[in-house]
This record gives C-alpha cells, structure tokens and sequence, in this order.
C-alpha cells in the first residue's frame, strides 16, 4: 500500500520518505551499536554460564563457550594442539607436558607411538571447537542439595510477588490518587513522612521490624513479605502522584461534574490514563520482590521450602562459590520469568499509549 | 460512599483471602516437581499455621507437634558445599526420625549473609539454638553469645575424660566459660599438584617433617619460593626466574596461600600476635620479615598471584589451587571439600622458618547460643552431632579425630575419596606444630582491631614495593588505638 | 484555580475533598503505623543507649553520647565525602543518560523498539549479586573482556576493581548498567505526550532538538523531578555493590568507605547497633534536609499539567 502511494506521490514526498529511511536506519544503528556495548557483561554472564570448568581455567581459551578437541588414547583423554613440526602444523594430542621437550601422539597415525617434539608445549594452539554446557543449567534446575529445587523457588517466589504487585498496585493507586487530586489540611506534611520513611537507611529497620515479626509470629510464613505491601509505599506512590499530576484535571472534574464519585473517576478517568505507567510500577514491584533477598532470607532462614529464587539461588550459589558457571546459570533460570512479563507488559505499553490519545 | 466502603470492604477481603490463602500455599499446592520436599512440608504446616496465632515461644507453637524445634545454623564456617549439604540434611532426617521430643531444623546461610543474618536474630531475640561448624574466629566475632557449656556438662554426665585436658582448654575462653567441645582438628599443611612439578621435570617436596628437600638443602620458606618461580610460567612458557620473564601474562602460579588473612599468611613465618599480654599492640619481627616476603613474592618475584589475579577466572574466581594453574599451597585439611577438578594432588610437609615448623591449626566445633530457648535439647542435640554422627560430620567437613584410634578409619574414608594415594601421615604430624598463640586469637575490640589488619592486608598483598615498616608503624598506632577504645 | 473560582462553595467542597482525600491515603496511614512507625521509633530510642549484640540485658540510656561521638568521629566525615563525591557524579549521569535513553527508544523510526527496549532493560533484572559476580569477572585486570577489548584497540588497561583511582568510575559503569527502571518511567510519561504538542511546535518550526529541550523535557519534568528524588536517596544509601565487590574494609584503601556502608559495617560487624542507630538517623537529617530543598526548588523547574496543591 505504501509503496503504491510512494510512486504517486511527488519528488519533495519521496525524498521525505528518503529523509525517514535515513533518520530510522541511523537511529536502530546508533541504537544497536549502543546496546552492544550495553550488554557485552550480559553476554560475558550467558558465555559463562555456558562453560565447563576446564575452559574457565583455561588462559588461553576463547570468550564463547569452548571445549578443546581431545584425543583418546589407551584410555586416557588427551587435548589436541596445532604443532608445527618439518612436514607441517600437524593436529596431535599431547601426552606429556614438559618445559622444553613434549611428548605427542599422531590420532592419524597413533601406532607410531609418542613423538618427542622440541619446544614449548605452552606456546601452542590448542584446537577449541564450540560447545554449550548445558548441564549448569540442569543442575541449576534440579539444585541437587537444596531442600526446594528451582521449580519449587520459582513457584515460591511468583506467589510472592503476585501478591505484592497486586497489593502494591491496588493500593498505590488509592494513596496517590489521594495526594494528587485531594486537597486536605497536613497533605503536604504527610507527603514528606511518606517520603521520609525511605530514607531512614533499611540496615537499622531490620532489627526492630523483624523482632516485631518474630511477636506477631509471621516469621517462617510469607506474610512479612506480603502484607506491608498492600499499604502502598513511598515509590510507588510518590510515582504515581508525579504522573497523575500530568493529567490534566479538567478531564476529570468534568466526570466529578456530571456526578461521578471520586472512586468512579479513578477507575473511570485516571487509570486507563496511566496504563504506562501502572506496567512501570508493576515492572518495578515485580522486580523488586523477585530479587529482593535480605529480608526473605532472615524471615524463612528456617523453612527453606518456602524461600523464594533469591534466596534459594544464594544458598546454591553458596554451595558452587568458586563456580561462575553455575551461579550465572541459576541467575539465567531466575530471570525467565521477569523478562517474559517485561515482554507481555510491553505490548500494553503500547495500547495504554492509544488509550490515552496519543498515536504513536 | 456506599461505593467507596464498598471498595475498602472488597480490598480488605482480597487482602484477608490473600494471607489465609499464603499461610496455607505450599502444603495443599504443592506440585509433584517437588516430591522429595512433600514430606517435610507436611510436617512444616502445622508448625507455621500455629505460629502465626500463637505467642513466640516456641514450646507453645510446637505443642500441636509436641515437638521442641531446634534450629541448627551453618554458614559461619563450613557446611555449604554439595556433599556437605546432603550429608548434613541427611543427619537431620535421621535425627527426626530416631526421636519424638525435638525437631531439628537446619539453617543453611550463605557465608556472605551468615553474619548479618544471625545478628539479626539474635537483637530480634529470636536466636537459633545450635551454631556450627564454627572456628575460633566466628566465636571471636560474636563473642559473649555463645552458651557456656560447662553446667550441661555435668548435668548430662558428657564425657571428656578420654580427652586430653590441653585440648579441652582449647575451647575455654576467660570470662565465658566452655564455649565448644572437641569434635575435629583441621591441620595446615602444603598442597602441591603433582602435574604441575611434573611438567618442569622437578622434585616433589618432602613428604615428611625433618627431611630435607630432595637436593639435600633444608625444606625452609626460602626453598620453597625458590621452587615457586621455577613452578610460576607465562605464556610463552617463561618461568619466572627468566629474564624475558612477563609477569603481565602469568598462566601459573608456584605459590598461593589459600583462604586466609594477615595474621594465617604471616603464621607460616612462627606463631605471633598482635598484642601484648598487657594489651599493648606489638608487631612481631618474625611477621615483619613474612609481610615483605609476601609483597616481594607477588610484585618482584611474581611467583604469587596478587588479588586480581586471585579473582580471576584463570584461578577459578577466588580458589586458586583448585584450578589446576597453582603448583602449591598451604590450607587446612578442610580444603579437601573444594579442590575441583585437580586430581593428581599430594600434600608436602609444611616448610620451616629459622629452623622451626609452624602449622596452623583450626578446630572448628558446634556451639549452642546463649539465647536459646532451650538449651537442654539443643545440648542433646550437640552430643548427638559430637558422638553419633561425628565420623560422617568429621569426614564431610574434612575434619581429623584428635583421638588417635578413630583416625585410621577417618583416612580410610579419605582414601576412597581420593584414589591418587595422598600421604595422609602429613595430616597427623602437623597436629605437633600448632600455632601457638592461634592466629585467629582474640584481640581486645576484635571486630575493629580485624579490620585494621584488614586493611593492611590489602596493603602488603596489593601495593607494589610499599615500605612496609612504615605501613606496620601506622598499623601499630592505630590498634593500640583501637584496643584502648576498649577499655 | 477552580476553586477560587467558585467562592461560595469553599468550606463544602473543601470538607468533601478533605473526606475523601484521607480515605484515598489511608492505606497508607495505617501500614505506616502498623509496619513502619514503631520500627522507626526503635531504632531512634536504640540511638540514646548503648545497645549492642552482647550486653543485651545491661541496656541503659546514654543520652546525647552516640551523637557526640558522631560528630567526633573522623570516618563519619571521611565517608560522607566519598558518598557525596559519588553523588556529585552519579546523580547527573543517572538521570540524563536515561532521559537521552528514552528519548532514543520512543523515537519516531527507530526500528525494532520493543525488542530494544527490552534489551536496555534486561540488566536491569539481574540480581544484585549476580551482577556483582559479572562485573567482578568483566572488570578483571588481567582476564576481563573489558581490558580485553581495550587491548584489541591498543588502548591503556586500567587496574579497574583494585586501585583506588579506578574503583570510582567502575562503580559508576555499573550503577549506570541498572537504569533500566528509570529509562521506563521516562518511557510511559513521554508516551502520554500528546501529538498535539509536537504538531502545534511542528508548525512553529522548531526543530527536533528544540522540540525535546522545550516540550518534552518540561512535559516529563514531574517524572524526572521523581527520579532525581529517588536517586539522590538512593545514592546516599548507595553501599550494596561495593560491599559485595570489595567487602565492608572499603577496599582499595578506604576508597569504597561510603557513608552506608561504614553504617552497616557498625551496625551488623561491629555489632554496635546504638551507634549504627544515631548514623543513621545523622543520615536521615542530612537527606531529609536536601529532599526537602529539591521540594522546594520544585515549583521553579518542575511543570504539572494539573496544578500542585
């Protein structure tokens, strides 16, 4: 259709049509450059993840995952090197290592025996072909050890944090919409408390609102990572008051107008204006509950079958310490679920952008 | 307004379904990928249900059991490695399932949280009972906690006859009492990988004490380094005695002294402190000469890797001998959970220093906290891990009898771990040159005083050619500050 | 302004907005008091006493002694400097780098949007430690990619993770990697700009720049006034990453001794929670103090649609 209507159209079109192409095709380039160097350190996490112990130690192995072609012989596994010898770079496996003599075995011709090859065996190529280990994952899944596997964390740790998105969400709106579009008198001093209780760093919180945790006996049970949040908090709110200050309040005075209640505006007028950033707070939440881990590890330190992915993924991690591969592979696992709910979100991102009348 | 109560009534409904419907989750919801967990679910449920009413002392909220729970904490020291887990989990199964008054929890935290963790549950006055493996050093961090157990001693007749009564003492601390009882040695001594002497075509280290290195010379520190630079080899296979020799591009490493601080690195140079009996700070001549040794041997010599290098993924991110690029190390026989993927490991007589083997000692023990509620049963479950279960538990965490006739089995078992024939008498003989005093003893505001030292051991391991008189000046002015803000 | 408007009706209308103002924040209110208010209260009182780990039971009140020794105490200045100076840095580029971010991925003809905008939020999801894990690895001397690739260019290779000079801009590449959340609340204020505004500047021919400096900016103002706010707290809390990375000594050599962290490090290490207490609440005086100045300074730069009252 585009096309039909660009061949219609006049030489000053065409070349605006020219102008687009070139504004779109260096903006996804400088962007795509851009995220490149973004997420090399995500790449150098999933290359890790996918590498086998012997590469890790390796110095002279290749950023990507990589296992060096080996040779079989009498029935102990050796690792072929490029070794430049007087009839050419010949691809033998190296049986014993010395500091200036080596000794080699021809796969081609292994009758013949060890070769002894002059030089240093450090110098060599080693022949390394791409290989994924998979099996960090399977044991990251499985969590041999652990009294939840992955499945189990990952359950734990999405009822957690559906019911604090939930909790979050229902009642940050009410508390922002209250501060936004309400005129009471303390409101400016109530928005500095609720403000204010952020900035008391949480280090010295811990104790007293555990040891309040521990009388009420809502240690060893989710509550204490659920309950507090449907009583709205000051970033979500303090969020959602800065955005419904950007709807104009003549929209919604006119439905108060016509007889609306303040609830019905609410749920009529201002939430469908702020699809965006209703899935920013839910993004942000979620997020949140899915990696928090201090405060789940001290309430269910003793009940580990109820521990979410954060910390159940510390405490394999902890098992594995020296081992990236692993700690990045349970990470990988950990982040499938926030990542999937990004990319629903963000199709509502676009609708919630229609919905406000703006085309995009 | 009808709407909006309307709205307050269904918001408080949905909360109150949501926390009922928690409290309850895991049990009825549990999904068949979690079979081997169900068991302890449904044992868990009922316990958390009568928690949340109940008042927080535990003897009530367990009642609908009528078991006493008692909570047994690991991370402080070792219990996090994969055989040490299960194993672990597995004693408390069967301590579960041999009795009917007490039911043992565990608590397994990252050694990263562990501290901040038990902290917090012991200021939230609801600490667990029981805390181990633990050494001199997380008792020091948490000193005045830890329950003295001389009264439950006698109470419950737990013998400590067989033992010899220097050992004992060992774990009596003025002015808290009994803190811990003998369960395991863990003695010092050098690793080597065999492989990597191999490939330079030299000689293993003594594989006893008072013998000399295998050219005749005595097997002293200096020796060792020596060694070190022929083992320490860059890229294009350079050792570091070599004069095109490219310390930018070390592959191997001769010598790394693993998993430990200013005072265990200074150690192998004879046991100090870094105070005086009269609380007096003093730095000890012999650790002078060991922190430049250090500094030396990772900026000149190279034959050390400096903390970079130490994290690197070259040395397995923070376990360098396990990686197979380091040719030897001195670490406790502990380190036998974590040696990855080297194989053709032996362990060498510890080298001497003016004549004189010194090798560090740790023994790690369980301990039960002061704030327990219930310290009978957590003391019955203490001799149940001491007595019971201590072949398992000494065997996982690679911890020694100190009773010699349990010692060849506890080899014996070692022996089928590793097939490589380690020479296990090392292990024993270094039991007669412990540190003396600990190099984990105590310092008068340790917490504070540990980190100074801290902060030196950045220094020395991290600063090339720092003049270390001067920085061991400053470190002795500011302890003595320390120990005095004590008083 | 409506209100004004209709003089008669103050005290009734004032009365109906007042009503349902405190039922809207009222969730609020009693979480405060239920879960936040006594917790703050405690660690104040704890503040005047000598409460710590051991002497639990031989608790007394000290009075103002904590807070003396706060001012006394030459780590506390020493640390609130490295934390400014972090701030300095940090704040600025963690609020532009993600506003020019949002700008990028809510242009018009940038291709494949959704697939960048969730790829520049990704790192955002990766758990603190696991980042930490990354970076460690990353930033490494000797086998890091980033010197690495700096090698491949020629280019000098910092000493990143173990010199004091380097620690900083270290921090701050990786604190920059976590804007993800930021760049999305830019994000969804921009996408609620409507056409209209662009057009109508269209017609006056301003220019794309222009357009973003004089109508976008302004636009987003509120959402960006949000994320200074909530920056500036964080940054002065900011400890996590070089805990993890260097531990609670503030290695290299006191370099990553921020204020939060020496808190923490009194709190949790030393065990002295009195002291931690009173550092604390220094710290809440101070942030509280510059929260309330950018509040002030608010109304000057900060443009709502709907009129603040």
């Amino acid at each position: 259709m585009t096309t039909q209507q660009l061949t219609s159209k006049s030489p000053t079109v065409l070349s605006w049509q020219m102008r687009r192409f070139l504004i779109g095709s260096s903006l996804t380039l400088f962007a795509f450059i851009l995220v490149t160097a973004y997420l090399t350190p995500f790449l150098y996490m999933v290359s890790t993840s996918l590498k086998n112990r012997e590469q890790q130690t390796n110095p002279n192995s290749p950023l990507w995952p990589a296992t060096v072609a080996t040779y079989t012989y009498q029935d102990q596994v050796y690792t072929m090197y490029a070794v430049p010898t007087e009839q050419g770079v010949q691809n033998w496996a190296l049986v014993k290592k010395g500091r200036d003599s080596s000794y080699f075995i021809d796969p081609s011709n292994p009758q013949a025996g060890l070769i002894e090859w002059k030089g240093q065996w450090r110098a060599l190529q080693e022949a390394w072909v791409v290989k994924f280990e998979y099996s960090n994952f399977v044991s990251a899944w499985n969590m041999p050890g652990q009294a939840a596997n992955f499945p189990r964390l990952f359950f734990n740790s999405t009822m957690i944090s559906f019911t604090g998105v939930i909790g979050t969400l229902l009642s940050s709106i009410a508390v922002a919409y209250g501060f936004s579009r309400f005129r009471f008198p303390g409101q400016k001093i109530l928005f500095m408390v609720l403000i204010a209780t952020i900035i008391l760093p949480r280090t010295v919180l811990i104790i007293p609102t555990y040891a309040f945790f521990v009388k009420i006996g809502w240690v060893g049970t989710w509550l204490p990572l659920i309950v507090p949040h449907f009583f709205a908090n000051a970033y979500n709110v303090f969020l959602l008051r800065q955005y419904f200050m950007t709807i104009p309040r003549e929209i919604d005075e006119a439905a108060m107008i016509d007889g609306a209640s303040p609830l019905r505006t609410l749920i009529s007028i201002i939430v469908p204006q702020s699809i965006p950033v209703l899935i920013a707070v839910t993004l942000f939440h979620f997020v949140f509950a899915w990696n928090d881990y201090f405060e789940p590890l001290i309430y269910l330190s003793a009940t580990p079958q109820l521990q979410p992915i954060s910390v159940g993924v510390q405490a394999f991690n902890f098992m594995y310490n020296q081992q990236p591969a692993m700690i990045q592979a349970t990470s990988l696992l950990g982040l499938s679920l926030p990542v999937l709910i990004f990319l629903v979100a963000q199709r509502y991102f676009i609708s919630g952008v229609v919905l406000s009348g703006a085309e995009k | 307004m009808r709407k909006l109560s309307f709205f307050l009534v269904s918001l408080l409904v949905v909360v109150g379904i949501l926390l009922t419907g928690c409290g309850q989750a895991p049990a009825p919801t549990s999904k068949p990928a979690a079979e081997p967990t169900k068991a302890e679910e449904v044992k868990a449920e009922p316990t958390k249900a009568a928690e949340v009413k109940a008042e927080p002392t535990k003897a009530e909220a367990t009642s609908k059991e009528g078991k006493i729970k008692i909570r047994w904490f690991v991370g402080l020291g070792a219990g996090g490695d994969p055989p040490q887990v299960e194993a672990q989990n597995a004693i408390v199964k069967k301590f579960n399932e041999s009795q009917d008054k007490i039911e043992l929890v565990i608590e397994l935290v990252s050694n990263a949280a562990a501290y901040d963790t038990l902290s917090t549950e012991v200021a939230g006055g609801d600490p667990p009972d029981l805390v181990g493996p633990v050494g001199v050093r997380g008792s020091n961090a948490f000193s005045g906690l830890f329950m003295d157990l001389e009264p439950m001693v006698k109470k419950m007749n737990y013998d400590l006859s067989k033992y010899d009564p220097a050992l004992v003492n060992f774990y009596r601390v003025p002015g808290e009492g009994l803190i811990g009882l003998p369960f395991a040695a863990f003695p010092s001594f050098l690793f080597y990988n065999r492989d990597i002497f191999d490939e330079a075509k030299m000689k293993y280290p003594p594989d006893d004490y008072g013998k000399p290195y295998a050219d005749g010379k005595e097997w002293t520190v200096e020796k060792m380094a020596e060694l070190a630079m022929t083992l320490t080899v860059d890229k294009n296979g350079k050792d570091a005695n070599s004069p095109d020799f490219d310390p930018k591009n070390i592959v191997q490493f001769g010598y790394h002294p693993q998993f430990t601080d200013a005072r265990g690195e200074a150690t192998l140079f004879g046991a100090a402190r870094f105070v005086d009996d009269s609380g007096k700070a003093v730095i000890p001549d012999n650790w002078r000469t060991a922190f430049k040794f250090y500094n030396d041997g990772i900026w000149n010599k190279h034959f050390m890797p400096n903390d970079a290098q130490v994290q690197s993924d070259l040395l397995a991110a923070g376990n360098p001998f396990s990686s197979g690029n380091v040719g030897m190390s001195i670490v406790h026989l502990w380190y036998t959970c974590c040696l990855g993927e080297v194989k053709n490991w032996d362990i060498a007589a510890t080298p001497t220093y003016n004549g004189k083997v010194t090798a560090k000692l740790h023994a790690d023990t369980f301990r039960i906290l002061k704030g327990s509620k219930h310290p009978e049963e957590a003391f019955t479950v203490l001799s149940y891990l001491l007595k019971d279960e201590a072949p398992t538990l000494r065997n996982i965490y690679g911890g020694m009898p100190v009773l010699a006739e349990e010692q060849p089995a506890f080899f014996k078992a070692l022996d089928e771990k590793f097939p490589q024939k380690v020479n296990w008498n090392i292990a024993i003989k270094s039991l007669a040159y412990p540190d003396n005093p600990s190099h984990e003893s105590n310092m008068p505001n340790f917490q504070k005083a540990d980190e100074r030292v801290k902060v030196f051991y950045t220094t020395y391991r991290g600063t090339p050619g720092v003049d270390i008189d001067k920085e061991l000046e400053s470190l002795k002015n500011d302890l003595q500050v320390i120990y005095d803000a004590k008083k | 302004m409506v209100v004004t408007s209709k003089p008669a009706k103050i005290s009734g209308l004032s009365f109906f907005e007042a009503k349902w103002g405190y039922i809207f924040i009222s969730p609020w209110i009693i979480g405060f008091f239920a879960f936040l208010f006594f917790p703050m209260i405690g660690t104040l009182i704890l503040s005047f006493t000598n409460f710590n780990l051991v002497n639990a039971e031989g608790l007394k009140f000290v009075g103002l002694s904590n807070y003396y020794k706060m001012f006394g105490d030459p780590i506390v200045y020493s640390a609130l400097w490295i934390t400014l100076k972090f701030t300095i840095v940090a704040l600025p580029i963690g609020i532009i780098y993600p506003v020019l971010l949002a700008a990028l991925m809510t242009a018009k003809g940038l291709w494949g949007r959704q697939l960048f905008r969730t790829l520049f939020y990704l790192p955002y999801i990766v758990p603190m430690v696991s980042a930490a894990w990354i970076w460690r690895g990353f930033l490494n001397t000797d086998a890091g990619w980033l010197n690495y690739f700096l090698r491949w260019f020629g280019l000098p290779t910092p000493d990143w993770l173990f010199t004091p000079f380097w620690i900083m801009p270290s921090l701050l590449i990786i604190s920059l990697w976590g804007v993800g959340n930021a760049m999305l609340t830019m994000i969804s204020s921009m996408q609620s700009i409507s056409d209209d505004m662009y057009d109508a500047a269209a017609i006056d021919g301003a220019g794309p720049v222009t357009t973003f400096i004089f109508i976008t900016i302004p636009l987003i103002s509120p959402i960006i006034f949000y994320n200074v706010v909530l920056s500036m707290i964080g940054l002065f809390n900011y400890f996590l990453i070089p805990q993890i990375l260097k531990g609670v000594a503030g290695d290299p050599g006191g370099s990553t001794m921020f204020y939060n962290l020496y808190l923490y490090k009194t709190f949790f290490t030393y065990q002295d929670m009195a002291y931690g207490a009173t550092l604390a609440w220094g710290m809440f005086v101070l942030v509280l103090a510059c929260t309330l100045f950018l509040f002030g300074t608010s109304k000057y730069w900060v443009y709502y649609t709907a009129d603040e009252r």
